[in-house]
């Protein structure tokens, strides 16, 4: 078994981050890099013909892309602590809230930086206006994101879930376009605080 | 329990698919997002994110969110399976669910979102980007039909959610989005006839 991650990109941390919440310390990483487009490369497309990273080797050859699909492989063979929910409710509303973080924290804060950031330039068609209107997006989201957390300590629930990972690594990945938690924003700083804290967090 | 729907739109259709196949009954009460019901305070307090499906349980508990709907009724009612059976196979139908989701699915639904009249009151449409949006979509429908290649089904051997999502897609790019799928793709044209002949194709 093997990860083909890379340290620089959100998703490859999510599973990292996931994976330290689980206490599996034993998988090997190979590093693909981003920045020379080796994920582009025919051999690479062999592995994820998407092109994304990260994606999980299983012994037998078998690859599985999409972040979320190998934490949901790793929750079914450990599944303490349980990061995805503990019963057939709990495992939607937990589903449901990664869902938001990823669409509307992380999607908006991945547009903002497609579509303004140098590192896209000749790479895809960008379209400046639209990468500003991803980043008001982002920005309003975490408004809300803050009165969520008024009455919670996590984004599920009472329970630190995948929830928390998505939005926490949709966050840092805004700064790379000044999307930033606000100083009003007293709920959003305290559970940033929190879930930053966790040794998962350095993954 | 009840489910609030909208017969035009694309994320409820993924949801009454589901449902059809799990041979399930719940009663559907309509809220028209072409007048804006789905943003009216009571809509809001179902689901703050403003999108459909929401399912209502009966303890009064909403979920949001397509596919968290549905893995709630896929561990409710696990047959016919269209999760996934056992851990690898939940990896890869996710992965698959997730590909086509993030893929063709969210390709179209921007160039929707940028070029259709539906939306000009609503968000700040960039037409510009809606084309690059339609071209993605062009280019997901090849790799898609590269991907599904002599297979019966998207993932593993039988029909899943990621079929699904798929299908659902297709029919969205070709009615809302602008882009039919080329007849020469010919493994897309196969699966696709397969697939929208199944009686819950008409849900």
């Amino acid at each position: 078994m093997k990860i083909y991650d890379f340290t620089g990109a959100p998703n490859p941390r999510r599973v990292r981050v996931f994976l330290a919440e689980k206490g599996i310390n034993n998988i090997p990483f190979e590093q693909v890099n981003l920045a020379t487009a080796d994920n582009r490369k025919p051999d690479f497309l062999k592995i994820n013909p998407m092109g994304g990273i990260p994606v999980l080797e299983l012994d037998d050859g078998t690859h599985i892309a999409e972040s979320v699909a190998i934490c949901r492989y790793f929750e079914s063979v450990k599944p303490e602590p349980p990061l995805m929910g503990i019963d057939a409710k709990d495992k939607a509303v937990v589903e449901m809230w990664n869902r938001r973080m990823e669409f509307e924290v992380l999607g908006m804060a991945a547009g903002s930086f497609r579509n303004t950031s140098d590192f896209f330039k000749g790479r895809i068609p960008q379209v400046k206006e639209y990468g500003e209107v991803c980043k008001t997006a982002a920005v309003k989201r975490l408004e809300w994101l803050d009165t969520v957390l008024a009455d919670r300590e996590f984004i599920a629930g009472p329970r630190y879930t995948i929830a928390d990972i998505t939005a926490l690594i949709g966050i840092d990945f805004g700064r790379t376009t000044q999307i930033r938690i606000q100083e009003n924003q007293k709920n959003l700083a305290r559970w940033h605080q929190a879930v930053s804290s966790r040794p998962s967090a350095k993954a | 329990m009840k489910i609030y729907d909208f017969a035009l739109a694309p994320n409820p259709r993924r949801l009454r698919i589901f449902v059809a196949e799990k041979g399930l009954k719940i009663p559907v009460e309509q809220v028209d997002i072409f007048a804006g019901k789905n943003r009216t305070p009571e809509m809001l307090a179902r689901n703050p994110a403003g999108g459909l499906p929401v399912i209502e349980l009966d303890d009064g508990t909403h979920l949001a969110e397509s596919v968290a709907i549905c893995r709630y009724l896929e561990s409710l009612h696990p047959e016919p399976n269209l999760m996934g059976k056992n851990s690898r196979e939940q990896a890869e139908i996710e992965m698959w669910n997730r590909r086509v989701e993030l893929g063709l699915f969210g390709a179209a639904g921007r160039a929707f979102q940028h070029t259709n009249e539906l939306f000009k009151e609503r968000l700040k449409q960039f037409p510009e980007y809606g084309e690059t949006q339609r071209e993605t979509t062009r280019q997901q429908l090849q790799w898609l039909d590269a991907q599904i290649g002599n297979k019966p089904f998207i993932a593993t051997d039988r029909f899943t959610i990621a079929d699904i999502t798929a299908e659902v897609a297709v029919d969205f790019a070709a009615q809302l989005a602008g882009v039919t799928a080329d007849p020469a793709l010919r493994n897309l044209a196969r699966w696709y006839q397969s697939v929208s002949s199944r009686p819950s194709a008409n849900a």
